[in-house]
């Protein structure tokens, strides 16, 4: 009796609410900050995956080495977070190189070993970052000038807002899409890297140092990560397992997009951050998430290649 | 030119490659096994390593099963501190325990596993511990999830778990001490405050998993049954720390107070991006249950300034039992440490659990699963959070309720508390009227239901 009480209980929900035209575009808005999110998350593994097809799932563990190095400034050296940024790309892109020289630069050419090897790494950087931390949750300050709203449209029935953090975050996004997009198609070293990821051997012979390039590209992958780390770390709070909850949400904006345009990491994010904004307003969370991840693996299952992609010849 | 490898190779792995690899994954292991060192008694129990314990010799065998690493080791190993501090404390004779020394001078071994947050190793686990290790009885779990794993094993092979945390009722176990909050130990007080001083319009939001989702359901009720109204009932995926969705609907839904049921990381995440959004604590204030000192300090005081938690203690309870808990739990653990209620129940349990033990060994009798129990039940002890008592019917515990509204500093100003410890209720009054649990003494693991049809009477602890 008691159980079906309660089923009835459970089923009388509040009633369907009307679509309003306010909350909708403030929704809509929302997205956008999701979209800088994922843009800024899956940079990275834009490089390392799509660039030098390392199947990377140490990505998420720069992204929290990111976090706890502007964790440390902000703790010891009293910096602005703003400041730390540097720092943190700094910092990612020394331990990069360092592990691309031990263990990484072992495994090219061979992606199923490369995944357990980053895999393996993942828990290794966990657990390290967990002996020296603890894995008690730290706190990382938002920084002191950028705070507060932008209201766009405000009137009785709502408002529409985006905080200014979410743009900064947007703003550092696409700037550093931008430059890494000058970087891989506008310089000299760009075109270095093109070629080794394209014909190592045939770069090798027309005197490309191949190994540097290489050092240097999962560097820079990992820098980008962690800056994510660093930028985001203010919405959160900083612990070990943090990188976890963005390692997915990368994979899928990068495998969405497509991985040989960098252009295909800003559609895929677009796509996936407002697609999972409007449901999760329609239905909820969780069921968001659910039908996303789903749309993904439909969607590789017919575009393996992502949706952005060049047809190559074979 | 070197041919490129095909990507699986079977058979074909030279020794030089195996030896790589083979030395990458030991290394891996290896790492993975020194972080889950649990500090300070220098015991590492690795996910699926033979438990350790801790000193040798003719003790008393206690299981202690609490996650250290994983995604819940967060909150667990805090429970897994307060748990050493009154071993440890027990064993030497000091604290509440002065004057004594140990059970009658025998020693608690504690046998430290670490489930490494994952719901079937639980279970294995307290198969282990009570099997091959023979512990008498075993202090642990967090989570629900994690509390309904091992429950069939305790029940089956008849030991008893002590479990510290606040959780959403509705169990009747003979095998189980409940020493942290019953839905109408927390609940019913928060949600009429929240009606008188807040509104009348409550947003239920949680994580989606068993607990947020039952105790939103009697606070759902009860906020029905004090002339409130349910505005929004959403679940946001369990570690998650994006609320930018969540936070739009509370904004359309116009709520005078959210009850928030969300845990672990996503609190901070939370109550961060709330504020970001400009909705600060008077614009629409927060009651929560889970969160506590430990998760304000994470976020930053700010964050939480304003907003309530509803417990039974809170690190700035005045009595000097609590004073001496806060210096001995720094002194042992950091000045940068902080206690909260769940900790302070796992502290007080283990109490429980000695005096329980010291009664059996003073009456002369062997430390068996009954016999404990029966010793258990109407055990009294004075706890940080004031005078608390396993109650000898239900094996809860009388409780106080509180409620506290967080400061700049990180602690909460009491701003409403029982008189005295409040008889626990293990089924929610608004659901299911005139249900109670009452185990026969001695207890013979019968059903312990009981449908008395007739509304329960708030009782207080007296002393």
């Amino acid at each position: 009796m008691d159980f079906f009480s309660s089923l009835m209980y459970l089923a009388a929900e509040p009633p369907a609410k009307t679509i309003d035209p306010i909350a909708m575009t403030s929704q809509m808005l929302n997205g956008i900050g999701i979209v800088g999110i994922l843009l800024l998350t899956g940079l990275g593994l834009a490089i390392t995956f799509g660039v030098m097809r390392i199947i990377n799932l140490a990505h998420g563990e720069f992204i929290m080495l990111g976090a706890y190095t502007t964790f440390l400034l902000q703790k010891h050296m009293k910096l602005d977070l703003l400041l730390t940024i540097p720092f943190a790309f700094i910092a990612t892109a020394i331990i990069g190189a360092i592990l691309e020289l031990t263990i990484i630069r072992r495994l090219y050419g061979r992606p199923l070993e490369t995944l357990l090897a980053t895999w393996g790494l993942s828990i290794v950087i966990q657990g390290v970052v967990k002996l020296i931390f603890t894995a008690q949750l730290k706190y990382v300050k938002a920084p002191a000038l950028i705070k507060g709203n932008w209201t766009l449209f405000e009137n009785s029935s709502g408002t529409i807002q985006i905080s200014f953090y979410r743009l900064f975050i947007i703003g550092v996004a696409l700037a550093l899409l931008g430059l890494t997009g000058y970087l891989l198609y506008m310089t000299p070293l760009g075109r270095q890297i093109r070629a080794v990821t394209q014909n190592r051997d045939m770069a090798k012979c027309l005197g490309v140092n191949t190994s540097l390039v290489d050092m240097f590209t999962f560097a820079y992958g990992c820098g980008l990560a962690g800056v994510a780390g660093a930028v985001i770390s203010p919405l959160k709070s900083v612990a070990p397992p943090m990188g976890q909850d963005y390692l997915v949400d990368a994979w899928m904006t990068v495998v969405t997009g497509g991985v040989d345009k960098l252009i295909g990491v800003l559609a895929g994010s677009f796509i996936i951050g407002q697609s999972s904004a409007v449901l999760a307003y329609l239905l909820n969370d969780p069921t968001a998430r659910v039908i996303v991840l789903a749309a993904v693996i439909i969607l590789i299952r017919y575009r393996p290649e992502g949706l952005f992609t060049v047809q190559k010849r074979g | 030119m070197k041919s490129r490898q095909p990507l699986i190779i079977l058979g074909g792995m030279s020794r030089r490659r195996f030896i790589k690899y083979g030395s990458l994954a030991l290394g891996t292991s290896v790492v993975a096994a020194c972080s889950n060192n649990t500090g300070p008694t220098g015991e590492s129990p690795a996910p699926n390593a033979s438990p350790v314990a801790t000193t040798s010799g003719d003790g008393i065998k206690v299981g202690v099963m609490y996650s250290t690493t994983g995604s819940i080791a967060i909150v667990e190993k805090s429970l897994q501190d307060a748990t050493f501090l009154a071993v440890e404390q027990i064993n030497e004779g000091k604290g509440p325990w002065s004057g004594k020394q140990g059970i009658k001078g025998k020693k608690i071994d504690m046998v430290v596993v670490n489930p490494d947050s994952n719901w079937d190793l639980y279970n294995q686990m307290s198969k282990r511990l009570i099997d091959e290790d023979k512990v008498v009885c075993v202090l642990g779990c967090y989570t629900s999830a994690s509390r309904k794993s091992v429950l069939p094993v305790f029940e089956e092979k008849d030991k008893i778990l002590y479990y510290p945390v606040y959780y959403e009722g509705n169990e009747c176990s003979s095998n189980v001490f409940y020493t942290g909050a019953a839905p109408n130990q927390q609940i019913t007080d928060s949600i009429p405050f929240c009606v008188k001083n807040f509104g009348k319009k409550g947003f239920f939001l949680g994580s989606d998993y068993i607990y947020p989702k039952e105790s939103n359901r009697i606070a759902k009720a009860e906020l029905v049954k004090a002339g409130g109204e349910v505005v929004g009932d959403e679940y946001a995926a369990l570690g998650t720390t994006e609320f930018i969705t969540i936070i739009n609907k509370i904004k359309q839904a116009k709520p005078d107070f959210i009850l928030s049921n969300i845990v672990g990381d996503s609190i901070p995440a939370f109550y961060k991006q709330l504020k970001d959004a400009g909705i600060g604590p008077d614009d629409i204030t927060i009651m929560a249950y889970p969160t506590t000192e430990e998760e304000v300090l994470a976020m930053g005081p700010e964050f939480a300034q304003g907003h309530y938690t509803s417990f039974n203690y809170f690190q700035s309870v005045d009595t000097p039992e609590n004073k001496a808990f806060v210096e001995q739990f720094k002194a042992k653990f950091g000045q940068d440490r902080v206690t909260n209620g769940v900790m302070e129940a796992a502290y007080f349990q283990t109490f429980f659990m000695a005096q329980a033990m010291e009664k059996c060994v003073t009456e002369g009798k062997e430390l068996t699963t009954a016999n404990l129990r029966e010793a258990t039940r109407g055990q009294v002890f004075q706890a940080p959070q004031g005078t608390v008592k396993v109650d000898p019917d239900n094996y809860h515990t009388y409780l106080y309720s509180r409620i506290g509204k967080w400061k700049e500093d990180g602690q909460a100003e009491i701003v409403f508390s029982t008189k005295a410890a409040v008889r626990p209720i293990p089924w929610s009054q608004a659901l299911y009227k005139g249900r109670i649990c009452k185990h026969p003494t001695p207890d013979d693991r019968s059903n312990s239901i009981v449908e008395t049809k007739k509304d329960i009477p708030i009782e207080y602890l007296q002393v």
